[in-house]
Order: structure tokens, then C-alpha cells, then sequence
């Protein structure tokens, strides 16, 4: 995947986030914490309202890659996929808010590419960089 | 604090559980994923903490280990495929915890969960839980 050029943006886009999408992520993925759900339980736990789970913003990284990988019609296989959860993604209940990702080339190297990617919400950097490495299907 | 005699120790491998089409389409629902074209058919990339959490979280049955669960934030999350999963794959789960630091009271759990189908590895997924120290009126209840 020599074609692409470490530090070139390869796609940017961003996802709106309101209460019903955690709710209807709590129920798919088994996570019932109620800091994701409810404010006092958020509150209680020294949080200024509810936050996303951190896989959740994971997840919407994970489909911005999909979505790109669809739309550029690269035969690639995420093989890796890594982030460190910096802080924290703040959903009020009126007007929810908006993460917004960009990716960039790291690494590329003959049969595969690194992204990273960070995520933004509330003007702070959620994410510690992810990482996802797409690999050519042989 | 959690034992840290613990490390290096795995919890016995899970039942193996069947990847249902329904699981995966409520998740991949859930984060807008239903409209993408899967080329190859394979679950969502995080899909497979729906798996990996749980059963890491059988650690809190444990009260040696004195894990809380209402203590613990996720702080990192890696996953490596080695093979796409499909559903209708049977998988289990397989957690060891790699490592326990302590900062300030707070501990960082560091635990590998390797998820194995018929087949052999098929993927295998790191977390990090940031495990808040208890607070001094919880202490005193312990």
C-alpha cells in the first residue's frame, strides 16, 4: 500500500451523539453503566454530565474507517485497532453533541497502512491517538 | 487496592457462545454501522467487546481479588485480528491478567482476553481498567 503518504489526511468526518444513541449502545453491547445513561449517576461519579462509553466513540472511529474503506474500495482487512480513552466524551441532554475524526497515513508499507486517528468532542482531544492498521486480503 | 499476587493468572476459558446475526446487527445498528456495504461479512471491528468484557468482569466474583466494578473506567483498548469473525461463529474467551499498576492508590488493570473459535486465535483483545482507589468511607464499610 505504497500509495499512501505518511501525514497525509486521508479522511475527516464527524457524528452527532445524543442520549438515545448511548441508550441503544448500552442495549447492544451489554454495558448498563449508568454514567452513561443517567446524569446523577454520572454526577455521583465526579463526572460534569453523561458520558459516552469510551467504546462507543471507539466504535464511531471504527465506522468512520469502515465507511472510508467502503468508499475508496481498498481490498484491506482492519487487522489492528488501538486507542487510549483521554478523556471524556460529555453528552448533555439538550442538543447532545458531536465527535469529530480525522485520520492520517503513519505508516505504510507494502501490504498494509496505519492510520491514526484522533477524535475530537467539546474542543478537547477524547482520544490518545487511535490506531488501526488495514492489511491487504490475499 | 487489587491482589497483585493475581498477575499472570487466567480465569478458566468461557463456555463457547454462538456470534448471533441478531447480536451483531443491534451493535452495528447502534453505532450507525448498518447502512455500511461489509465487503467480507466480518462483525464490527469492536464487536467482540460484547464478549471480552464480560467475561473479564467474572473477576468481581472473585473477593481475593477485590476488583469493584463500579470503580472502573475504561482507559485503553487494543484489539489484533488474526482471521475475520463471521457470525455465526462459536467462540470462547479466554482472559489472563498481563499486568496491575498502582498511582496513587488508583490501580491500572491491564488484562488480555484471547478469543479462540474451532479453529484456534482468532483475536485477541487488551484492556485497561483505571480502578479508582476506594474512598475513606467505603474503606471503613470493607
Amino acid at each position: 500500500m505504497k500509495e499512501f503518504t505518511p501525514g497525509d489526511v486521508v479522511f475527516t468526518t464527524a457524528f452527532p451523539v445524543q442520549r438515545a444513541d448511548l441508550a441503544a449502545y448500552a442495549e447492544a453491547s451489554g454495558d448498563h453503566n449508568p454514567i452513561h445513561l443517567d446524569r446523577a449517576a454520572a454526577e455521583a461519579a465526579g463526572l460534569p454530565d453523561v458520558i459516552a462509553h469510551g467504546m462507543f466513540t471507539m466504535g464511531l472511529v471504527s465506522r468512520a474507517v469502515v465507511e472510508w474503506v467502503a468508499e475508496s474500495g481498498l481490498e484491506a482487512s482492519l487487522t489492528d485497532f488501538s486507542a487510549r480513552f483521554a478523556k471524556p466524551v460529555v453528552v448533555p441532554a439538550e442538543g447532545g453533541t458531536t465527535v469529530e475524526i480525522e485520520a492520517k497515513v503513519r505508516k505504510a508499507e507494502a501490504d498494509s497502512v496505519e492510520l491514526a486517528i484522533t477524535a475530537r468532542s467539546g474542543g478537547e482531544k477524547v482520544l490518545a491517538p487511535a490506531r488501526a492498521t488495514l492489511t491487504a486480503r490475499s | 487496592m487489587l491482589n497483585a499476587s493475581y498477575v499472570g493468572r487466567s480465569l478458566p476459558t468461557t463456555d463457547p457462545v454462538e456470534i448471533t446475526a441478531e447480536s451483531v446487527a443491534r451493535f452495528a445498528a447502534a453505532l450507525g454501522l448498518s447502512g455500511v456495504p461489509a465487503a467480507s461479512g466480518a462483525v464490527p471491528p469492536t464487536y467482540l467487546i460484547t464478549l471480552t468484557l464480560p467475561a473479564a468482569e467474572r473477576l468481581v466474583d472473585d473477593p481475593d481479588f477485590g476488583l469493584d466494578w463500579s470503580k472502573v473506567l475504561h482507559r485503553d483498548q487494543r484489539f489484533a485480528y488474526h482471521r475475520e469473525v463471521r457470525p455465526g461463529t462459536s467462540v470462547t474467551c479466554t482472559s489472563t491478567i498481563e499486568s496491575i499498576k498502582t498511582v496513587a492508590g488508583n490501580d491500572l488493570l491491564s488484562l488480555r482476553t484471547d478469543v479462540a473459535d474451532a479453529d484456534g486465535l482468532v483475536a485477541e483483545s487488551w484492556t485497561t481498567l483505571f480502578v479508582a482507589a476506594a474512598t475513606d468511607a467505603a474503606g471503613e464499610a470493607a
